[in-house]
């Protein structure tokens, strides 16, 4: 029987050794990890709201851990503000990975009367190296939490990194919170919009525009680069991409609309496609834009390809009944399967933009991007080439058969209104 | 092109507005409505709030540019943006066919639609009452006010779009063994809730409600430990399928299986006994009474 803590109902400090000490003996062939959980300047709180204030928060925190973890570690209250997790077959990235989860979880905001807290934590990572004894891990765990306050707190360290200040690793996963709160803040004041790029076809004409979503709190912007890595990892993408994906579909149905039969490409990640509820979700924003499905495009990121399972298979093919059409993004550079590339029904294969800057002349690029063109003509799809800002590259990938350009020597992303203008100006009706 | 228009033409203009919104077949955002017509029975509404209120709402901005752009105005430049929609239309002009659809609660133009936001709203109204009441854990009234709102909207959407939908809601009404959103994708390659969710999630409204949204008739979401719905999203579901059980016991109407199937769940997220119920049924009557 395991010890509980009356105030949460989590493991107390002794059922918290009493399951490490299960692990350890468990763990011969299986890491497990501690992780170390400390609220920063909760004396605070007991100052102002009193002990029972206190504990009120503390109990909401153990609830919502307990909501967040759902089964993937036992929980246990060490006294005061302090938790461990200890996470059955985890390695140190999965066990950061869990440590932001439970950061932006104590980030959540605490409303204790008319007043709102916005608490932080400082946490310490130990993995257990197969040879110590529960307490040893346990240790290791409250020192590297120990290193993360020292540091100011809100932040991670793991056990071993703590001798050498501002490493990169920590630096990150301070940033990656950061990022990933003001994603929430983003998605709750209307922070995120969709910019477009056009696609342009050989002879001029507009073949589509990609979608590409821009983050903007307290007239700060977010770069994709950074915000969507942190998004992917937290698992916000999907609802990111679902968003996404309706104010795409509406975009397209205000140009079907405004009499422009330009398709919309709005981009899909691997998160969304292995859900099997992607597919309701697609027909949802089709219902609610109304727009006709032909006029929707989404991207697939190459990635997808490493591993296609059913659900994903699924997912495509009903995309496909439903009428929309299919693109392979980034072709060429990451996980490029060309087995897979014969299974997945895409009408269009959009080549990497490391390509097209070496353009024209590294010849040996040349000859790849012509063998590609080549190979995504024979599948029966229009070959498109990215991130062009130079006529000489233009005409170096035109004359490799490329169909289609997208890039700033053409147009820069740009906000609805600005779309509409740029249209009207080509008069491309 | 403004409110100097003649009268014909300006009628004509509110019935091309009024088509087009409704075309489009995104409800316009209930709370969006409320506050636009606060605005607009102000002595002296503020034209420039009022603009701003239309645009932040994806189904009437639609409107609004499918209109500008209608042949009826044969403007050679397309219009890019609500503002232009609205200077080609006139703020008044646009104000007063939306107000006009309101008053019809014509959104959107599908059977029975009355009944459905009727029911929403004495949903809300109750659901709020219960937070406060109870003083449910976390949970604020005009959350689940809001939730109550929303909870359906996915359905007129989809009543909008699929003849057949409104006796696939009749089945998912009376089954009693197979979820509500089991029987919808029986007959249809999405559901209300993920409707709903989506819209909702365009509104901007926080992400517990829109979890809540999506995942209202998922009893393995409300009831598993393992699940990933936050607790403030299940308590929200909680709240607002007790509201609907106790409208539907006072009003005899819209009965639906959902308490069924779902309410030793919600009562359990509740923390609440039969005896606590029975004696809510007593005090919460009136206050369901009381919505008209």
């Amino acid at each position: 029987m395991n010890s509980i803590d009356p105030l949460t109902g989590l493991l107390d400090r002794f059922g918290c050794l009493q399951t490490a000490d299960r692990f350890t003996a468990a763990s011969t062939h299986q890491p497990f990890a501690a992780i170390w959980v400390d609220l920063d300047r909760f004396k605070r709180i007991n100052e102002s709201f009193g002990h029972p204030g206190g504990d009120e928060v503390i109990k909401d925190l153990a609830l919502r851990f307990r909501n967040r973890i759902s089964g993937r570690a036992e929980i246990a209250r060490m006294g005061g503000d302090e938790f461990v997790f200890l996470v059955p077959r985890c390695d140190r990235s999965a066990a950061e990975q869990l440590a932001r989860e439970l950061a932006s979880t104590v980030g959540e905001l605490i409303h204790i009367g008319n007043l709102t807290l916005c608490p932080t934590a400082s946490i310490g990572i130990a993995i257990h190296d197969m040879e110590e004894n529960s307490l040893a891990l346990l240790e290791r765990a409250d020192r590297a939490m120990y290193a993360a306050k020292d540091k100011g707190g809100d932040g991670i360290v793991c056990s071993g990194d703590e001798p050498i200040p501002g490493r990169l690793g920590i630096t990150l996963a301070r940033e990656e919170i950061s990022i990933e709160s003001t994603l929430h803040a983003a998605l709750e004041t209307g922070g995120l919009c969709l910019h477009y790029q056009p696609i342009i076809l050989a002879n001029g004409e507009i073949e589509a525009v990609e979608a590409l979503m821009r983050c903007q709190v307290d007239g700060e912007n977010l770069s994709p680069g950074k915000f969507i890595p942190v998004a992917e990892k937290t698992g916000l993408i999907v609802r990111l991409g679902e968003w996404s994906l309706l104010q795409g579909a509406m975009q397209a149905r205000l140009l079907q609309d405004a009499g422009y039969h330009t398709k919309v490409a709005i981009n899909v990640s691997r998160a969304q496609l292995v859900s099997p509820k992607f597919t309701q979700a697609l027909h949802a924003a089709l219902i609610c834009s109304n727009v006709k499905p032909e006029l929707v495009e989404l991207e697939l990121t190459e990635s997808l390809f490493m591993d296609i399972s059913d659900t994903v298979q699924a997912n495509l093919k009903n995309a496909l009944s439903a009428g929309v059409s299919l693109s392979i993004d980034d072709f060429g550079t990451g996980y490029s399967c060309l087995a897979n590339l014969k299974d997945i029904p895409a009408k269009k294969l959009k080549l990497d933009r490391a390509f097209v800057t070496v353009l024209p002349e590294d010849r040996r690029a040349l000859a790849v991007v012509r063998a590609m063109t080549q190979l995504g003509h024979e599948l029966g799809m229009t070959v498109v080439a990215e991130g062009c800002e130079r006529q000489e590259e233009i005409d170096a990938l035109l004359d490799a058969g490329v169909d289609a350009i997208q890039g700033f020597f053409y147009a820069r992303p740009m906000p609805e209104d600005k779309l509409f203008q740029w249209l009207q100006t080509r008069n491309t009706k | 092109m403004n409110d100097a228009m003649p009268d014909s033409t300006l009628s004509e203009v509110d019935n091309l507005l009024e088509r087009s919104i409704l075309d489009v077949g995104i409800p316009p955002c209930p709370l969006i409505l409320d506050r636009f017509i606060t605005e607009a029975r102000r002595d002296e509404p503020d034209f420039s709030r009022l603009a701003s209120i239309i645009g932040s709402d994806v189904g009437l901005s639609a409107g609004l540019i499918k209109t500008a752009n209608s042949p009826f105005f044969g403007m050679r430049q397309r219009v890019r943006s609500v503002n232009e929609a609205l200077a080609i239309l006139g703020l008044k002009t646009a104000s007063r066919a939306v107000a006009g659809l309101i008053l019809r609660k014509a959104f959107p133009n599908v059977p029975n639609l009355e009944r459905f936001w009727d029911a929403s709203a004495r949903i809300a109204h109750l659901s709020g009452w219960l937070a406060q009441h109870f003083d449910i854990r976390g949970l604020r009234a005009e959350d689940t006010y809001t939730f109550g709102l929303f909870r359906d909207c996915g359905i007129p959407v989809l009543l909008g779009r699929f003849p057949q939908y409104e006796k696939v809601l009749a089945e998912a009404n009376n089954d009693a063994v197979r979820s509500f959103i089991a029987v919808e994708e029986a007959a249809l390659p999405t559901n209300h809730a993920m409707v709903g969710c989506i819209l909702a999630q365009s509104w901007w409204l926080p992400e517990e409600i829109c979890l809540a949204i999506r995942n209202h008739h998922d009893l393995v979401a409300l009831e598993s430990l393992g699940s990933s719905l936050p607790m403030q999203s299940r308590r929200l579901i909680a709240t607002a399928q007790l509201a609907e059980h106790i409208v539907q016991r006072e009003s005899g109407l819209s009965l639906t299986q959902e308490w069924t199937k779902l309410g030793s769940a919600c009562l359990k997220i509740l923390e609440l006994d039969e005896a606590q119920l029975e004696a809510l049924y007593i005090e919460a009557a009136a206050i369901a009474a009381a919505v008209e």
